[in-house]
C-alpha cells in the first residue's frame, strides 16, 4: 500500500513540475488582491490613526500573515478533476486502487502546494522587507496554536472544493458555481477585511459558517489577537463543519459516481 | 468603408455565437450582477469605516469603478478572447490564414473574435460613472469633462498597445503563451485610486503595466488635478505607444515562419 502512495506522489510531482511556469503565474494572480486590500486599509488607518482599534501595522501583519495561511489552506481540486468528470476520463481514475478525490486530488493539491512554496518564500521575504511589519505580538506558542486551525481550514476548503467539483456530475456550469462561491468566501473568510470591520450582522453570520477557518481565525490566532474562549469556540465549530462537509461529500460523491457510470453504460 | 463593413460582419458572426449559447449567456450575466453587488458591498464596507479613501469620496470611487468597468469591458470583449485565438493560431500554424486575408493582420487579430454579451459591462460602466459623478459633489468644468473622456480613451489605447507588444512577442518566443497573465493579474488594481498603493506598486502600474493610466488618471482629470500640459503629455504618449506597437507587430509578422511548413 505504501508503495502505491510513493509512486503516486512521484507521478503527481512530475505532472505539477511540468507546469511550474504556470504555477508562478497563478501565484502572481493570487498575490495582487490581498495587497490591494492591504493598501486600502493601511491608507485609511494612516489617515485616521486607526480603524475600529486596528492600526496600520495591525493591517500589515494581518494581510502578510494571511498570505502565508492562505498558501496552506487554499486548494485547486476543481482544476484537477472537473474536466475529467466532464469529458469522461474520470473512468480511468476510478479503476485505480486509490480514491480519485480523497487521495488523487489531495496528493495533487499537496504537490502543488510544495511547489508553490518554493516560489512563495522569496516573494514573501521581499514583501516583508517592503512593508516592514512589526511582528512583536507573535509568539512561538501562538504559531503552534494556529497550526491546528490552518489544518482544519485546509481540510474544510478541500472538502468544499471537492463538493463543488462533484456538482460537475450534474451540471456543466460548475465553474460558474465555483466563481460564485469564491465571491462569498472572499467576504466571509476575512480575505477582504478582518471580520471585526464587517457590519455586526455579517460578523455573526460569518461566525456560524466554516469560511472563517480558511483565513480569519488562523491569522488572528497566529497574531495572538483571539481570546482563548473565542478560539476554542471557533475551533469546535470548525470541527463540527468538518464532520458535516465530510458526510455531505461522501453522499454527493456516491450519488455522482452512480450517475457517471450510468452515462458510460 | 471597407473597414466598417468588416467590423459589422465580425460583429454579426460573434453575436450569433453568443446567441447560440443562450443559457450560458444568462448564467454569465447573473454572475456579472453578483460581481457588481460584491463590488458595491466592498465599497459599502470601506465607507462604513471611513469617509474618504486617500482623499477620494464614495462618489469618486464609484466613478473610478465605472471607468474600471469600461477598461475591463474592453479586455473582456476584445483582448482576452483574441489572445486565446491568437496563441492557438500561432502554435498550430493557422495564423497563416490570417496573413493571407486582404486586410491588416493587426486589425484582424483584434476584431475577428469578440465576446458580445460583455457589451453590458460598457453600459454598466457608463451608468456607474454618471451616478458616481453626481454623488461626488465635483464641480467639473467642461475642460475637465473633456480631458476625462480624452484620457479614458488614450489610457485604453496605451493598454491596447501594450497588449499588441505582448502578444507580438509570441512571434519571437513561441512558447510564451503566458503573454498576457501579468496584465490580467494587475488589472484588479484599477478598481481603486493608484495613489493609495505603496510606491513600488504605483511605479509598476503607472509605467510598466500602465493600468492606472487608463483608470485613475482620467478620474484625476475629472477632479481637476491635472494641468493642460499633463493631459497633452498623456495624449502624446498614447500616440507614440500605438506607433511603436504597430512597428513591433510588423517586425513580428516578418519574423513569423508558420508552424505548418
Amino acid at each position: 500500500m505504501f508503495k502505491i502512495y510513493q509512486r503516486f506522489w512521484q507521478v503527481t510531482w512530475a505532472e505539477q513540475w511540468q507546469y511550474r511556469a504556470n504555477l508562478l503565474m497563478y501565484l502572481l494572480y493570487w498575490l495582487v488582491s490581498p495587497i490591494v486590500y492591504l493598501a486600502i486599509w493601511v491608507t485609511i488607518a494612516h489617515a485616521q490613526g486607526s480603524v475600529s482599534g486596528l492600526t496600520a501595522n495591525d493591517f500589515i501583519t494581518y494581510y502578510l500573515t494571511l498570505l502565508v495561511v492562505d498558501q496552506f489552506t487554499s486548494e485547486i481540486t476543481i482544476h484537477i478533476l472537473a474536466y475529467k468528470i466532464q469529458d469522461g476520463t474520470l473512468s480511468g481514475d476510478l479503476l485505480r486502487p486509490v480514491h480519485p478525490i480523497l487521495t488523487g486530488a489531495l496528493v495533487n493539491n499537496i504537490a502543488s502546494k510544495v511547489l508553490n512554496l518554493l516560489a512563495f518564500i522569496p516573494i514573501w521575504i521581499l514583501l516583508f522587507l517592503l512593508f516592514r511589519p512589526d511582528y512583536s505580538s507573535v509568539t512561538s506558542g501562538s504559531i503552534l496554536l494556529a497550526v491546528p486551525g490552518v489544518l482544519t481550514g485546509f481540510v474544510l476548503d478541500f472538502l468544499l472544493g471537492a463538493i463543488i467539483t462533484c456538482m460537475a456530475f450534474w451540471t456543466t456550469r460548475v465553474y460558474s458555481i465555483s466563481q460564485f462561491s469564491n465571491l462569498v468566501v472572499i467576504l466571509l473568510s476575512g480575505q477582504f477585511v478582518p471580520l471585526q470591520l464587517m457590519p455586526p450582522v455579517v460578523q455573526q453570520v460569518a461566525g456560524y459558517l466554516p469560511f472563517q477557518m480558511f483565513t480569519f481565525v488562523p491569522v488572528e490566532v497566529a497574531l495572538n489577537r483571539l481570546p482563548m474562549a473565542a478560539l476554542l469556540r471557533d475551533y469546535a465549530a470548525g470541527l463540527l463543519w468538518l464532520v458535516i462537509l465530510y458526510i455531505l461529500f461522501r453522499w454527493i460523491w456516491r450519488e455522482g459516481v452512480k450517475r457517471f457510470s450510468s452515462v458510460g453504460a | 468603408m471597407h473597414t466598417l463593413r468588416l467590423l459589422s460582419a465580425f460583429f454579426k458572426v460573434n453575436l450569433q455565437m453568443t446567441l447560440a449559447y443562450r443559457v450560458d449567456t444568462a448564467v454569465n450575466l447573473l454572475l456579472e450582477i453578483l460581481t457588481l453587488a460584491w463590488e458595491l458591498l466592498s465599497l459599502e464596507i470601506i465607507f462604513s469605516n471611513t469617509t474618504t479613501l486617500g482623499g477620494w469620496n464614495l462618489g469618486e470611487l464609484l466613478t473610478l469603478l465605472g471607468v474600471f468597468h469600461l477598461v475591463n469591458a474592453l479586455m473582456n470583449i476584445l483582448v482576452w478572447p483574441s489572445t486565446d485565438a491568437f496563441n492557438t493560431a500561432v502554435r498550430d500554424g493557422t495564423f497563416d490564414y490570417t496573413l493571407l486575408q486582404p486586410a491588416d493582420s493587426m486589425f484582424l487579430v483584434t476584431f475577428s473574435r469578440m465576446v458580445i454579451w460583455r457589451v453590458w459591462d460598457l453600459v454598466l460602466g457608463a451608468v456607474l460613472i454618471v451616478i458616481g459623478f453626481h454623488m461626488s459633489n465635483l464641480n467639473a468644468t467642461l475642460p475637465h469633462l473633456l480631458s476625462f473622456l480624452l484620457l479614458a480613451a488614450t489610457g485604453s489605447l496605451i493598454l491596447y498597445s501594450l497588449w499588441i507588444v505582448l502578444i507580438a512577442a509570441t512571434f519571437w518566443f513561441t512558447k510564451f503563451d503566458n503573454n498576457v497573465t501579468i496584465l490580467q493579474a494587475l488589472l484588479d488594481t484599477g478598481r481603486y485610486p493608484s495613489t493609495i498603493y505603496p510606491f513600488w506598486l504605483r511605479i509598476i502600474i503607472t509605467f510598466l503595466i500602465p493600468i492606472a493610466v487608463a483608470t485613475t488618471v482620467p478620474v484625476q482629470a475629472l477632479r481637476g488635478e491635472l494641468t493642460f500640459t499633463q493631459v497633452l503629455i498623456f495624449f502624446g504618449v498614447s500616440a507614440a505607444s500605438f506607433l511603436v506597437a504597430s512597428r513591433v507587430w510588423k517586425a513580428g509578422v516578418k519574423k513569423y515562419s508558420g508552424a505548418s511548413s
